[in-house]
């Protein structure tokens, strides 16, 4: 009795444990699971769109850095795109309230609308449990999820890593490279950037 | 105006709400003054002027000019790698012929931001210095101009973007240049903050142990503390605990790899800080990891030599082939092993 009471208790302990021990995906690693609330309040698992590719984009309305791939329109030109060609794209909120970048799921629904993004979903994560499973360290960072759920980017957006809104033109975008070597059976040839841009907002 | 929305946001630690076009709108300002000191231009939350250490330019002779930040409380910029998050102030310089300028001189920085986004940077006061070189052909006739413009991310819990410019005007003369009085307090403090050169009876040596790479250092005396500054981004993890272990003579730091490594460096350079105070350059060739190495490893490295930083242009990894192999590698695990725990 005594001794099925210890084991428990260490099953217990080694449950509690293991999150905290696992280390954040990168490149290589299966993208982990999720499941997130999105803006227009329905639930999202990432578990749902394997056979697909699937883009992360970590988001902050009040980041210059941010500010210069939705005021250029280039973020949207890129869900557009993309999601034309069959990818699911996830716009992710990891600022928790209180800071910078934080919204509800209303104030976020009206900033799609005024910005014209068309983002798959846009997912509230104001605990930071995504952006931490995926180690976001900033916004805009780019993830790229092959369809067997497999992490083939992670890292910049592009590799022009300033707030000049002329810097987007003929910048190397490490997402759609990652995303047309993939589909065309090619390896990833840039499958970790630093991933520029603002800090990711955490409750921490 | 766009600047004053932002700044009083800003006081008032609310979200800012003001359009990044506003944020990127703030003031630049041209300022002209003569002499080695001139006017400060504002950038968000604080002052950047430029400063000469010397009251006149000689032709054929090397002299410093400083790009003096001076931050409000709580705000930083950004070290040559700027860690998890960030940007380095860039410069582009408006010189007259005959007058080029060299690469920007880095400070020791500090370990800034949170448990999980490590940063390197600069709070409160700091002075950049740039070499700047004068042709033997500069003819000594009357003042010229030197201008800057730089761009800068001020950043507290939140990030501004700013932009300067900023200007001071010298004399050219033939003789021996004279320090300016004014400025000499300045320059001194800024060449203090330098990384030195490390001693040359250091032995250093970096092994790559597979996850991390382990910095064994014999100084010859107890240290109870260090910390390693990377000079090249994407090479150590930022965010990640420095393992501090005493060796008898010197110390081991234990630096865990950038996810974003994919293909093995030949050294590892960087800025090491003693017991919080001072840092030193170093540059250690790294070398295949030895389990029965001893203590510090078999190779002492080169004698570390003093190494001026060099901004890093770029922030991809590897070349094709390599970071190709790494991948294939890597995309073959279906799980996390244990070396990733």
């Amino acid at each position: 009795m005594r001794r099925s009471t210890l084991y428990r208790m260490i099953v217990v302990l080694m449950l509690c444990a293991v999150p905290l021990l696992i280390a954040a995906a990168k490149v290589g690693d299966d993208a982990p699971e999720f499941t997130a609330t999105a803006s227009n309040g329905k639930t999202v698992r990432l578990a749902d769109y394997r056979g697909k590719y699937v883009v992360l984009e970590w988001h902050n309305n009040g980041c210059p850095y941010v500010g210069k791939h939705y005021n250029s329109g280039n973020m949207q030109r890129l869900q557009k795109h993309w999601t034309s060609q069959g990818v699911v794209w996830l716009t992710i909120l990891s600022s928790a309230p209180g800071k910078q970048g934080y919204v509800t799921a209303s104030e976020e629904n009206d900033y799609l609308t005024k910005e014209q993004a068309v983002p798959t979903a846009a997912l509230l994560d104001p605990t930071g449990e995504i952006g931490h499973l995926y180690d976001a360290k900033t916004s805009p960072q780019m993830v790229v999820i092959n369809p067997q759920g497999v992490v083939i980017y992670s890292g910049a957006i592009d590799d022009k890593p300033t707030t000049d809104l002329q810097d987007v033109q003929g910048a190397t975008n490490y997402v759609s490279l990652a995303l047309e070597q993939a589909m065309a059976g090619k390896p990833v040839q840039t499958p970790a950037t630093r991933p520029y841009g603002c800090s990711v907002k955490y409750r921490d | 105006m766009g600047g004053s929305c932002v700044k009083n946001k800003m006081e008032r630690r609310h979200k800012s709400r003001c359009s990044s076009r506003a944020l990127t709108s703030v003031a630049a300002v041209l300022f002209f003054a003569a002499g080695a000191r001139a006017a400060s231009a504002p950038i968000p939350h604080g002052t950047l002027e430029l400063i000469a250490e010397n009251q006149s330019i000689a032709p054929g002779h090397e002299f410093h000019l400083g790009l003096h930040f001076q931050l409000e409380k709580g705000w930083h910029i950004y070290w040559v790698n700027p860690g998890d998050s960030g940007e380095p102030p860039r410069v582009k310089w408006q010189l007259p012929a005959g007058l080029t300028a060299g690469e920007m001189e880095w400070p020791t920085p500090r370990r800034l931001g949170t448990a999980t986004i490590v940063d390197f940077g600069y709070e409160d006061d700091v002075m950049l210095m740039v070499p700047m070189h004068a042709e033997a052909g500069l003819a000594a006739s009357g003042p010229v101009q030197l201008g800057a413009e730089v761009r800068v991310l001020v950043c507290r819990e939140m990030c501004i973007p700013g932009k300067a410019q900023i200007s001071l005007t010298l004399p050219v003369k033939s003789q021996t240049p004279v320090p300016d009085a004014r400025t000499a307090a300045l320059f001194a403090a800024a060449r203090n903050a330098l990384p030195h050169p490390s001693p040359a009876k250091w032995r250093l040596s970096v092994a790559d142990g597979g996850d991390s790479f382990l910095l064994s250092v014999s100084l010859g005396q107890h240290v109870a503390q260090a910390t390693f500054f990377p000079l090249v981004e994407s090479q150590v993890k930022d965010a990640a605990p420095q393992q501090f272990a005493v060796l008898p003579g010197g110390f081991r730091l234990t630096l865990r790899k950038s996810d974003q490594l994919l293909k093995p460096i030949e050294r590892l350079k960087g800025v090491l800080v003693l017991a919080g105070v001072r840092g030193y350059a170093i540059d250690v060739p790294v070398t295949a990891s030895k389990a029965d190495a001893g203590e510090y490893g078999s190779s002492d490295g080169d004698r570390p030599a003093f190494v001026a930083a060099v901004p890093q242009s770029g922030t991809a990894v590897g070349d094709s082939r390599a970071t190709d192999g790494a991948l294939k590698c890597a995309a073959t695990k279906a799980k996390p092993t244990a070396k990733d725990f």
